[in-house]
């Protein structure tokens, strides 16, 4: 097997740049024409008075920030479970956990009316606990249904019924409207005081990823080979569920859901860097951070002045790499 | 056999039956204001007319149970359709995409004529069932053109791919629908859900050519699709055209379902759930199961808009959702059940 490893400090290189180039665009363009120098002076000099320094502060930093941490959680919740699942379908919108994060943050809203942001980011953290289980559990009761096709259908529809449900629960109790917006993705509305908030369960995330990149990559070789090395398998998986529920839970609640991002990214990382998840790992991050970003800046203009929800700008990259991935590797176990 | 058979379709089609009397007596006289029995009875008679429970019957509750009735035996004949040609017990008009392609169409034609009433328009009614089974079409030439491998159709892949297919017409969809105006947004987004609360003369009559084209067309196919059952090469050396067999089956269910879809948005499930319940109840030749599965049709949609608008007082709730929040259990349940292992 020809390992890619030249790949992998050019692109960590180079994604600094690509962060900073993204990251001035993201803030210096939008709906409101702003100057560079104005763009500037709100960095450096910020004045409150100033409405179009209020933009840059509060509108268009933390969604330029939100959006790139958002693309890179969702992107390594989707590399540890194509890793561990061995499933190239994997990822968490397919396999429900989005929509189990939004069906909790909606019986939340219901129940426990007034929750503060820390406890709305715990609804979501169970929720997508909650999802997971209920796909994997079902994926182990049936006959074969941990082979990617069958999982990825079990996910959709499962996630199909949850958010049935709590559009349902919604209606009941009149709060579509709330719950909609937990829906639907917006970037474009991301708080900073919830962005701090969520990030040091962010931080814990990503250093379990991290620290068990070396195991997933032995599990990715197949139950048989890791329990040949005296792996303990259950351990890691473990350990890598509560990553993709700490980092799949906060970007819902961060952005509502996202779809696709999860899914493909990990696949670009793989074409660039080979089959090491502690190489997939940092790069399905990086790349899914810049790639939101840019999704969000093309959701600004492919629609200007209004604005797209950035989730049909990830469907239309998102739909023919799925479309490839089942048609191209539709019979193969691995991931 | 075929003589018990027939007996049990009877018996089948009497319960279903008198359980739509029940359904439909419900439909009609509960609700925000109630009637009695008398009431709408006379109101449909014409028997000493009174102007509030006229518009109550016929502008409201009537054309809403009547789209409802269509809507179900479309969605569910089309899904037995489907069924059979596909060979998947898991195919639905819904999950495989057709409904999104469809949809899709209709919103571009909504959006291509923005700003010219469509509401009232006859013309525009009339034709947009035409441009939803373009659509529908598209939407189905798309699946079988990537789940298709090595002469066959996989169950499982076919699934997904139109999983995808469907949430890439969405993603079109939802970015025309942003680009209307606030007007026609409302209208498409309201109707995208798949909710009948719009219901409407109109829209019954844009629905019935379809329906008074295609369901005989089906109908006369029932035999067919039985063939269809065997393995392709099977099929041919029968004599029958497969190819051709394949796209009439297969436009007719289209064009049955684009004429739902454009009155009633997606409502997914039915075209799966009608077939199963109905191959339960009079096993699976399609010459029985067709007439059952469209009455389970009926039922579903009747009922489950019954409880739409119900249960959820004063707010109400898409019918689509209703029924997935039964099918979604029901596919969970097959899946199960179904012998071949994925991949």
């Amino acid at each position: 097997m020809m390992q890619r490893n030249n790949f992998t400090p050019l692109l960590l290189g180079i994604a600094p740049v690509a962060l900073l180039l993204l990251f001035a665009v993201s803030i210096r363009y939008g709906a409101k024409p702003i100057a560079a120098s104005t763009v500037w002076d709100a960095l450096l000099h910020f004045d409150a008075g100033n409405a179009d320094h209020q933009i840059i502060r509060h509108s268009r930093l933390p969604r330029a920030l939100g959006s790139f941490m958002i693309g890179a959680f969702l992107a390594v919740s989707g590399a540890l479970m194509q890793g561990m699942t061995r499933n190239y379908l994997a990822s968490p919108s397919i396999m429900g956990v989005t929509d189990g994060s939004a069906f909790a943050i909606t019986l939340g809203m219901i129940f426990l009316p007034g929750a503060s942001s820390l406890e709305m980011i715990l609804y979501s953290l169970v929720g997508s606990l909650f999802g997971v289980l209920l796909v994997f559990g079902a994926a182990a009761l049936l006959p074969g249904g941990m082979s990617p096709v069958r999982m990825a259908i079990l996910g959709t529809i499962i996630g199909t019924f949850m958010s049935s449900a709590s559009a349902a629960f919604a209606a009941y109790f009149q709060v579509s409207q709330n719950v909609s917006f937990w829906y639907s993705s917006r970037l474009h509305q991301l708080e900073p005081a919830l962005i701090q908030l969520a990030l040091p369960f962010a931080v814990i995330g990503l250093g379990i990823a991290l620290l068990i990149s070396r195991q997933i990559t032995i599990l990715s070789l197949g139950d048989e080979v890791s329990q040949g090395l005296g792996m303990r398998g259950w351990l890691v998986k473990a350990a890598a569920m509560g990553a993709v529920v700490l980092l799949t839970g906060i970007s819902v609640a961060l952005a509502g859901k996202i779809a696709f991002v999860g899914l493909i990214v990990p696949h670009i990382a793989r074409f660039f860097v080979g089959v090491d998840y502690r190489r997939i790992i940092p790069c399905a991050g990086w790349l899914g951070g810049l790639f939101l970003m840019l999704c969000d800046i093309l959701a600004r203009f492919l629609n200007y002045p209004f604005e797209l929800p950035v989730g049909v700008v990830t469907s239309l990259f998102g739909v023919p790499v799925f479309l490839y991935l089942i048609r191209k590797k539709g019979g193969g176990k691995h991931a | 056999m075929p003589e018990r058979s027939s007996k049990a379709v009877r018996r089948v089609l009497l319960a279903g039956f008198a359980l739509l009397l029940v359904s439909v007596y419900i439909y009609l006289t509960k609700g925000e204001f109630e009637l009695s029995v008398r009431d709408v009875v006379q109101t449909l008679l014409r028997i000493h007319p009174q102007p509030d429970n006229d518009l109550i019957v016929f502008e409201f509750r009537l054309p809403r149970l009547v789209i409802a009735a269509l809507v179900g035996f479309g969605l569910a004949i089309a899904g037995a359709a489907v069924q059979g040609v596909t060979r998947n017990g898991l195919a639905d008009p819904g999950i495989l995409g057709i409904h999104a392609g469809a949809g899709a169409a209709i919103v571009l034609y909504m959006y291509a004529f923005q700003g010219q009433v469509i509401r009232t328009g006859w013309t525009a009614i009339m034709t947009m069932p035409l441009f939803g089974l373009a659509g529908g079409a598209a939407a189905a030439a798309l699946l079988f053109a990537f789940a298709w491998q090595n002469g066959r159709l996989d169950a499982q892949r076919m699934i997904l791919t139109g999983i995808a297919i469907s949430s890439g017409f969405g993603a079109f969809t939802l970015f025309l629908s942003l680009r209307m105006n606030a007007k026609d947004f409302e209208m498409a987004a309201v109707w995208l859900t798949g909710s009948i609360w719009n219901a409407n003369w109109i829209y019954i009559l844009s629905m019935l050519p379809w329906f008074i084209l295609l369901t005989p067309l089906l109908l006369r196919r029932t035999r067919t699709l039985d063939l269809f059952q065997l393995d392709e090469s099977m099929v041919r050396s029968l004599g029958l055209r497969y190819g051709r067999e394949l796209v009439i089956l297969l436009l007719c269910s289209i064009g049955l379902v684009s004429a739902c879809v454009s009155v009633s948005g997606s409502i997914s499930f039915v075209g799966l759930l009608a077939p199963h319940i109905a191959r339960r109840l009079v096993g699976p030749r399609h010459r029985h199961l067709l007439p059952v599965c469209g009455l389970i049709g009926v039922l579903l949609v009747v009922i489950s808009d019954l409880i739409a608008k119900s249960v959820f007082a004063p707010a109400e709730l898409p019918v689509g959702i209703v029924i997935s929040l039964v099918g979604v259990p029901y596919f969970l349940l097959l899946l199960y059940k179904s012998r071949s292992v994925g991949s």
